[in-house]
């Protein structure tokens, strides 16, 4: 390959991909070592009980069996989550979900831990359990966690502005329906794992697939009472997250494990199997929406009750559901909302963070609300959402003024000026025999980085090497979405290096700084600003240190070029790595930190919400999908699909492409066929033959418009591009479908099945209605 | 640790099998690997078919096709006489797991697991396919039909081994239609599945028709009054939907994680108005 | 027992236990981690090796199956040069993201490229349908096989 200088703006190639394409980069799951030992947890199986007892008295005897340990051998407080810490490492008496770990065994190898793992019986006595949202609102319900305020109401909350209840009298129409979405998996291909060792000196090294490499120090620190500083988290590139390893997975079992090694590593790698059962889900939602309007279609009044099923452990449950509140009114200017929401214990698998955390459920209903609303006013849909959508300076549904980028116009204005959307009647009406064909519409948002209550911050740290290279350190993780990439683009660019002069750190408690999780749209927003700051600092100082050696009374004649620093009157020529020689390390290196803006709205609402609301700045898209129905089977066929984003100013058109294709066809996934089925808190659908995501065949060839605004607070003008796209597919194919054939679904995913039973219940409607 | 063995040929297969009566055979691994892996299985001796080459490739003669039961289904896709003469069989082939599965399972596998969702065997069935079951003594050819008892259950008796398969070309029979309904388009495991065969006159009279659905009953379903209502009429939507409407009470499919019962039975017979187009 | 087969164009010889998975063996004892483990039944794809030019499943191949035959990772795809036109049109594609499924998807294209040269976008996705990827919706690994099949005819002919 040519050297380039990686410049902002240009597709340039992905700073991993070498690597990737050649098999080269570890991975996690590819570390592996010498006198390697197996970690593996034997898991409850019963979804709500106590512990009577746990035999291992068998599985210990096994030849190649080095340790059995249970709750009762886990040092410190035993209780891991990112807001409430309520989730055991280890179970030492009650069993929340099937998942539950119980014991952890280390092994000589695979075989011998399967066998030992089999030969740990447990004794658990079963209590009722909780398994729907209702059963846990039941006043007389028994409770998941007894010590947590006398429900199993992990929090409620209120989101309102003006006064909906008064409002809806002064509508012309008011709508009401309710949908609910169900809990998925993220099905990233690299499953949860990690290694994990202790050094002579007791310091414990763990390599992890994870989002957060800092916050899981804390959290193993917290759970295991070991000192911050005896622990080095090292993140490699990830295998795919999506917000499922964002949290504790294996990384407290792995420490405990290594703890009892002997100074051996001990590798952990949770089975497909083991991910469904163990790993984090999308919270399953009941959305009870009520939407009233003016007759010409403007937007009046919106109330809605929204149920978020969070499963055995808060985990992210709380902050899910407050994103989720945040957006359910859509990017409308609603004049009263008054939303309502319940995020609730059962015993069902652990729900958490997953792209569109808590929106891509709310983005079902309240355009399913805006296609609804169409229809009963005979409005276009697309006309329908530009006449309320927000505007720069406009309230949102939580109160919150628009004071940034705000591009959902735009987006609609793209959509609507499109072929795909302008020959839309045509293309329906020449659908084949057994064939119907509709084309609908999503306009969506997604809010940016933590919001109120937690510091939304990075710092960066960059460093000329003493070979005169540029090196950055990474301290927020690249899972799959690029922003390594952006990275390397930001100090290529700052510093006008070449990229083969660029080098990367990934995340590293012992080299890199804390910089958050990988998470909310805000890797590259947040660390990318800290960047810019750092580099530019330290371009300051490389050329403020060449004119103390080459003698120029001021900097302004001097340049920093690609390997060398110029005097470009004299043309004298510094070598980055001669002056990288004469500057000591710690002038090396220059660390900057950033923190995100906040919004400044004194809301007088929201108040239940400890962290996570409200939120400033917001991604847009407006979703168009083309299906095609089969009137025989009911199955559902996207056969175009166009996604108008406003995400800011774009950093690489190629990262940025990817990020819309990736959360289309994710989002497909979620409109057509991703279901965790689940029976008593047992997950039914354990594995990928029946955790069914698309395939090759399944995503058709999609078209990304970028609709540019400056988001003026982000780097170069950029937002976060990653989770905005996932809201749309669903409410845009079920408009679609419901153009195509009349039938509006409020229960996803839209499968073949729903649709069949659907349209002979339409049939049969029609023939009873007398003529 | 399990033993596996890797005969060369069928008197080596033969002697395996008498030392090893309790040996599980297997071709692709595809079933079988994906089964032992839930179970943790140890201590199992193993037999692999995939070098045994009188078990593998595919014989034309003036009637039909023998086809080794260890024939890949790549290599029965890629074989061009099969395409055109048994297209039938081919389209059912082409939506069978994925493109790597399909390089490693066989013919003779998907007919031995003997799963109700199984997508060769409702093209089989209309084919009135015949096994060749082998022992070192002798062999028997039954019927297909007759061979799968119940879901995973077939007539295979201890030391037998299902070595070839007959097809007859189906002369004459102008349509030859397969479809199947699955959660995606690939690596989907049947709902349901429709294979026909209708022979036509040239004006349009149906002279025969031989219809089976997979994954709506135990095994694969045959509605011989389906065929009967068919036969003499011309493919029209209401012939069609006459019949489907026979179909459906032949069929005794169940609920499980992939779909209803309901919709099983409802999309099956509905499979079968596609024809007339 | 002692298996021996060729391993990325090298004549190779192990012993080792012979229902051992082909993935873990390769993965393990001949560190060759570009192939990957996603679900170990077969559903998924990643740990894709060519057996004699054929895609397969390592995660559902047995050590002793491995006996005399010829089998190339992504590790040995490039052979002597520094990438296969794939690879290149990989990465200038864009159609890596997590990267976690792409030595699979390679591979596969590989398999596909080797029987038909110049195949179309669907049957591209045809013979990449067992190839699960969560992250690129697939669109731009269906651009890198495209662009790979005409870099290689164009070599083709510049060979020829």
């Amino acid at each position: 390959m040519k050297s380039f200088i990686p410049e902002i703006g240009c597709s340039i190639p992905r700073a991993d991909g070498e690597a990737k394409v050649s098999g080269e980069e570890k991975y996690a799951t590819d570390h592996y070592g010498d006198g390697l030992l197996w970690a593996g947890v034997r898991r409850a199986g019963i979804p709500h009980g106590r512990i009577r007892g746990l035999d291992a008295g068998q599985a210990k005897n096994l030849p190649g069996v080095i340790a059995i340990l249970t709750g009762r051998d886990v040092p410190g407080t035993n209780r891991q989550g990112i807001v409430h810490k309520d989730q055991p490492v280890l179970c030492t008496d009650k069993i929340r979900h099937c998942g539950d770990p119980v014991a952890l065994v280390l092994a000589e190898d695979r075989t011998v831990l399967a066998q030992a793992l089999a030969l740990i019986t447990v004794d658990i006595e079963p209590l009722p359990g909780i398994f729907s949202i209702d059963d846990a609102l039941r006043p007389d319900a028994p409770l998941v966690h007894e010590e947590h305020s006398g429900s199993n109401v992990l929090l409620a909350a209120t989101v309102d502005k003006g006064n909906a209840e008064e409002a809806f009298s002064e509508c012309d129409v008011i709508l009401e329906e309710t949908f609910t979405v169900p809990s998925v998996a993220h099905a990233f291909l690299e499953t949860e794992n990690g290694i994990a060792w202790q050094e002579p000196d007791g310091k414990i090294v763990l390599v992890v697939s994870t989002q957060a490499p800092f916050r899981d120090r804390f959290e193993i620190s917290h759970a295991l009472g070991i000192p911050m500083d005896r622990l080095r988290i090292i993140g490699p590139y990830l295998g795919g997250g999506f917000g499922g390893k964002d949290g504790a997975t294996v990384q407290c079992l792995l420490v405990l494990a290594a703890i009892h090694a002997g100074g051996r590593r001990v590798k952990m790698w949770w089975s497909r199997e083991e991910s469904m059962a163990a790993g984090f889900k999308r919270h399953a939602v009941r959305m009870e929406y009520r939407l009233g309007a003016g007759s010409d279609g403007t937007l009046h009044a919106l109330k809605c009750r929204l149920y978020y099923d969070t499963g055995a452990y808060a985990h992210l449950g709380g902050e899910v559901m407050a994103l989720g509140m945040e957006h359910a009114s859509g990017p409308y200017r609603i004049p009263h909302t008054l939303i309502e929401g319940w995020c609730v214990y059962t015993n069902n698998p652990v729900a958490g963070a997953m792209r569109g955390f808590g929106v891509a459920q709310v983005s079902f209903a309240f355009e399913g609300m805006m296609d609804r609303l169409a229809e009963k006013l005979r409005m276009d849909p697309l006309d329908l959402r530009m006449k309320n959508a927000l505007q720069r300076g406009d309230k949102n549904g939580a109160g919150v003024t628009m004071t940034h980028s705000t591009g959902i116009v735009s987006c609609l204005e793209a959509v609507g000026s499109h072929p795909l959307w302008k020959g839309k009647e045509q293309w329906m009406a020449e659908a084949p025999p057994f064939k119907k064909r509709g084309v609908g519409v999503a306009a969506v948002f997604n809010a940016m980085g933590y919001g109120r209550g937690l510091p939304d911050s990075a710092i960066a740290k960059v460093e000329l090497t003493a070979e005169g290279k540029i090196r950055v350190y990474c301290g927020v993780s690249d899972m799959g979405q690029g922003n390594a990439t952006a990275f390397f683009q930001i100090a290529g660019g700052v510093l006008g290096q070449e990229n083969d002069a660029i080098e990367l750190v990934q995340p590293d408690t012992a080299r890199t700084l804390p910089s958050g999780s990988a998470s909310a749209g805000r890797t590259t927003y947040t660390y990318g600003n800290a960047l810019i700051q750092a580099a530019e600092e330290l371009r300051r100082r490389i050329i403020g240190r060449a004119a103390l050696m080459i003698l120029a009374d001021t900097v302004d004649e001097l340049e920093l070029l690609p390997g060398r620093v110029k005097h470009l009157k004299s043309g004298r020529e510094i070598p980055l790595n001669i002056l990288a020689s004469v500057m000591p390390p710690e002038d090396r290196i220059c660390i900057s930190q950033f923190i995100m803006p906040v919004a400044r709205d004194g809301l007088e609402t929201g108040k239940a919400f400890f962290i996570g609301f409200p939120h400033l700045l917001f991604s847009y898209a407006a979703h168009l999908a083309a299906v095609e129905m089969d009137e025989l089977t009911g199955t559902l066929e996207v056969k175009a699909y166009l996604a108008a984003t406003d995400a800011g100013r774009v950093l690489n058109p190629q990262s940025y492409e990817q990020q819309v294709h990736g959360a289309i066809a994710q989002g497909i996934g979620y409109a057509l066929c991703e279901e965790i089925k689940l029976e008593e808190g047992r997950i039914l659908t354990p594995d990928l033959a029946t955790f069914i995501i698309p395939g090759a065949m399944d995503i058709p060839d999609m078209m990304s418009i970028s609709v540019e605004t400056c988001e003026t607070s982000g780097p170069y003008g950029m937002k976060g591009a990653g989770e905005v796209g996932i809201n749309g597919p669903l409410p845009a194919i079920a408009g679609a479908l419901a153009q195509a054939c009349g039938i509006r679904v409020k229960t996803a995913p839209l499968t073949a099945e729903r649709i069949l039973e659907a349209m002979v219940e339409q049939q049969t409607a029609c023939e009873r209605k007398p003529s | 640790m399990n033993r596996v063995l890797l005969p060369k040929n069928l008197p080596e297969l033969w002697s395996f099998l008498e030392n090893e009566p309790e040996a599980r055979v297997y071709a692709g691994g595809t079933d079988l690997l994906v089964q032992m892996r839930a179970r943790c299985a140890d201590n199992l001796v193993l037999i692999c078919l995939e070098r045994i080459a009188e078990l593998t490739g595919i014989r034309e003669d003036e009637d039909g096709f023998w086809i080794g039961a260890c024939t890949t289904f790549r290599h029965l896709l890629n074989h061009p006489r099969i395409r055109e003469q048994i297209p039938v069989l081919a389209k059912a082939l082409s939506t069978l797991g994925s493109p790597p599965i399909r390089n490693m399972a066989t013919i003779g596998g998907n007919i031995c697991t003997a799963s109700p969702a199984g997508d060769t065997l409702p093209p089989l069935y209309v084919l009135d396919a015949d096994l060749i079951l082998s022992t070192q003594s002798g062999e028997r050819v039954v019927p297909l039909s007759g061979f799968i008892t119940a879901p995973g259950k077939t007539q295979l008796e201890r030391g037998e081994v299902l070595t070839q398969i007959r097809i007859k070309k189906p002369e004459g029979y102008r349509v030859q239609h397969f479809e199947k309904v699955g959660q995606r388009k690939a690596l989907a495991c049947a709902i349901a599945s429709m294979a026909a065969l209708v022979k036509t006159s040239p004006a349009g009279v149906i002279e025969s028709a031989r219809i089976a659905w997979g994954s709506v009953g135990p095994t694969v379903v045959v509605s011989p009054d389906a065929e009967a209502a068919l036969t003499g009429k011309t493919l029209s939507p209401a012939v069609l939907e006459a019949a489907a409407d026979l179909a459906g009470k032949a069929m005794a499919p169940i609920d499980d994680i992939r779909a209803t019962a309901v919709y099983r039975r409802r999309v099956a017979a509905n499979l079968l108005l596609r024809i007339g187009t | 027992m002692i298996i021996r087969f060729v391993l990325n164009g090298e004549e190779t010889q192990i012993d080792c236990a012979p229902d051992r998975r082909v993935i873990d063996l390769l993965r393990e004892d001949f560190g060759l981690t570009g192939i990957k483990e996603g679900c170990g039944s077969g559903e998924c794809g990643t740990c894709t090796i060519l057996v004699d030019g054929e895609n397969r499943l390592s995660c559902l191949m047995l050590a002793v199956q491995l006996e005399g035959k010829s089998i190339t990772t992504i590790e040995g795809l490039a052979g002597e040069n520094r990438q296969h036109p794939l690879q290149e049109a990989f990465i200038r594609c864009g159609a890596v993201q997590c990267g976690y499924c792409s030595p699979g998807m390679i591979l596969a294209a590989r398999a596909l490229l080797t029987e038909n040269p110049e195949p179309t976008r669907e049957q591209i996705r045809e013979a990449l349908s067992g190839n699960l990827c969560r992250c690129t919706g697939y669109q731009k690994i269906v651009d890198a096989v495209e662009a790979a099949a005409r870099a290689m005819q164009k070599q083709k002919e510049k060979a020829g």
